[in-house]
């Protein structure tokens, strides 16, 4: 089927999303130098600075999260493909203080290594940089290998306690320490039961059997296993609920935040009844849903179907993620 | 010799082989990628020569490292920083005024040593690695006996097009195409493809340089 997308031509793709959603964020986002997204108004140099990197295509994501409380600056690459090393080394000369920088990396191979080869130059200018991976996808098994484990949604709670932390005016080390913990505490799985086109090339990335799902899809839609009858929205809350608890060791009265991210087509509605049944899933291992959020914060183009991510939460992360922002994707009063 | 203007001519001949192969490297990719891999090649070598055409470069180290961060600064996932780490570490052991036969597969080994020093994916893998390993040791090979840089240049080529021909056999076991797994059997890598049209153009800009 030809793809059905309003676009113009494909060469201009990200220029021209970029253009609109800093139209539609006025007063939150700016866009400097070679297409970095910044805030409208610039943190205090005191602070420590959070920046990230990614693809477009995910719309809001990343530079959705750019704003008071979250971010200081995204990198936004081609789209599904990372931005290359000189501009993520602009963005980090950029934010550079004495304050130090924390560079938040989802782990996929162009992100990985822009993020790298960025950071080398970063240290030999002297620059104070810190890094973190994000690698949560839990439809590859192994913790003890992570190497593996994408990036998923998960991203965004780091952000938001990394990024509150940074704007409390904790130091470097203490909102890498977050961050990390965050991290460590967090785990991801996506399902889905329709497909996505790359806007640019047409091409199809991801294809979902009519009467099936795909659970431990990944965030283009890489098959990833998991194939099987779709089920209900309970059903499928209850068995996605039930791997990322025992991934996470979760154990009754346990404190635990979850997150319906819809990646494209499933609706709101869908995804509120996903998340009622996370929680009757829950009640019966008797863990606490402490905190839920449901919405797109980042897609993958018309693809049907969700990342649910869920972390284990402690006082300090709770009182982090409830900490005001004011961005594009999230805000918090 | 390699000198900066020879240097150059190879560049626009690997550029203008990329080009011309734009489609069928996206069809290559199209197999478990996002089939975006011709159009991010294009790019990278539409910045390649406007790294040349600057002539800001007076030296070769100087081009190739200008060459490296111009192809970094294609926003296209892996191919840039890897592309461009392969010239990028290339100016680190390339010094002289020109390269001979001897100090091209130098440059040619320290790129791949920088390409391998990003990437876990290993030879069989089905990644650009498969050829350009292969073609890197056909140029030391050839170097170490005796060749002058044309015939260097001829070997990498051949067991870089060989190497890319021989990915069609392999299971994906690296990037985003491992995830079709058999699936990925049956058509060359997008990469290796690109690895082995750049060292055609390096051949020719050679050779049609004189």
């Amino acid at each position: 089927m030809a793809m059905k997308k309003f676009i113009n031509n494909p060469d201009d793709l990200v220029n021209e999303l970029l253009a609109g959603f800093v139209l539609a964020n006025a007063g939150k986002v700016a866009l400097t130098g070679n297409n970095l997204v910044v805030r409208a108004q610039a943190k205090p140099t005191d602070k420590v600075a959070v920046v990230t990197l990614g693809g477009s295509g995910h719309e809001p994501a990343l530079s959705g999260f750019v704003g008071e409380g979250m971010l200081d600056i995204s990198v936004p690459g081609e789209i599904f493909a990372a931005p290359g090393p000189p501009r993520v080394f602009e963005a980090l000369k950029l934010a550079h203080r004495d304050a130090g920088v924390l560079l938040i990396v989802l782990n996929h191979e162009g992100d990985v290594m822009s993020a790298g080869i960025a950071m080398e130059m970063a240290e030999k200018e002297g620059l104070n940089v810190k890094q973190i991976l994000t690698h949560e996808d839990i439809s590859v098994p192994s913790r003890q290998d992570p190497k593996d484990r994408r990036g998923l949604v998960g991203c965004f709670p780091v952000i938001k306690v990394a990024g509150a932390a940074a704007e409390q005016g904790l130091p470097l080390d203490e909102c890498l320490a977050i961050a990390e913990r965050m991290e460590r505490n967090m785990a991801t799985l996506a399902v889905a039961v329709t497909g996505a086109t790359h806007p640019s090339t047409g091409q199809v990335i991801a294809e979902v059997p009519e009467a099936d799902m795909i659970v431990g899809m990944g965030q283009h839609g890489e098959a990833g296993g998991g194939q099987q009858p779709l089920k209900s929205a309970d059903e499928t809350a209850a068995l996605m609920i039930d791997a990322l608890c025992a991934d996470l060791g979760a154990k009754a009265g346990d404190q635990l935040l979850v997150l319906i991210n819809g990646v494209g087509s499933t609706t709101l509605m869908e995804q509120y009844l996903v998340l009622n049944g996370v929680k009757k899933a829950l009640d019966a291992k008797n863990m606490v849903l402490a905190r839920a959020l449901v919405g797109e914060f980042l897609t993958v183009q018309e693809m049907g179907g969700f990342q649910m991510c869920a972390a284990k939460m402690d006082e300090q992360l709770l009182a982090l993620w409830d900490a005001p922002c004011n961005t594009p994707a999230l805000v918090v009063k | 010799m390699v000198t900066l203007e020879r240097l150059a001519s190879m560049v626009h001949a690997a550029a203008a082989q990329i080009r011309a192969s734009q489609e069928l490297l996206s069809q290559l990719d199209s197999h478990g990628g996002d089939g975006d891999h011709g159009t991010t090649m294009v790019r990278a070598m539409n910045c390649m020569e406007q790294a040349v055409e600057a002539k800001q470069a007076g030296s070769i180290p100087e081009l190739l490292k200008a060459i490296g961060w111009a192809v970094m600064g294609v926003d296209g996932g892996a191919t840039g920083p890897l592309f461009g780490t392969f010239f990028m570490s290339m100016s680190d052991a390339a010094g002289g005024a020109a390269l001979d036969a001897r100090g091209l597969a130098g440059a040619f080994a320290a790129g791949l040593a920088g390409v391998q020093k990003r990437t876990r994916a290993q030879v069989g893998d089905k990644t650009m690695l498969d050829a350009l390993v292969p073609a890197v040791q056909a140029a030391q090979e050839a170097a170490d006996g005796g060749a002058p840089v044309e015939d260097v240049l001829r070997s990498a080529f051949e067991a870089a097009r060989a190497g890319a021909e021989g990915t069609a056999a392999m299971q994906a076991r690296f990037g985003r195409a491992k995830n079709i797994g058999e699936k990925s059997i049956g058509q060359p890598d997008a990469g290796a493809t690109s690895v082995s049209l750049l060292f055609k153009g390096f051949l020719e800009g050679v050779t049609s340089h004189g």
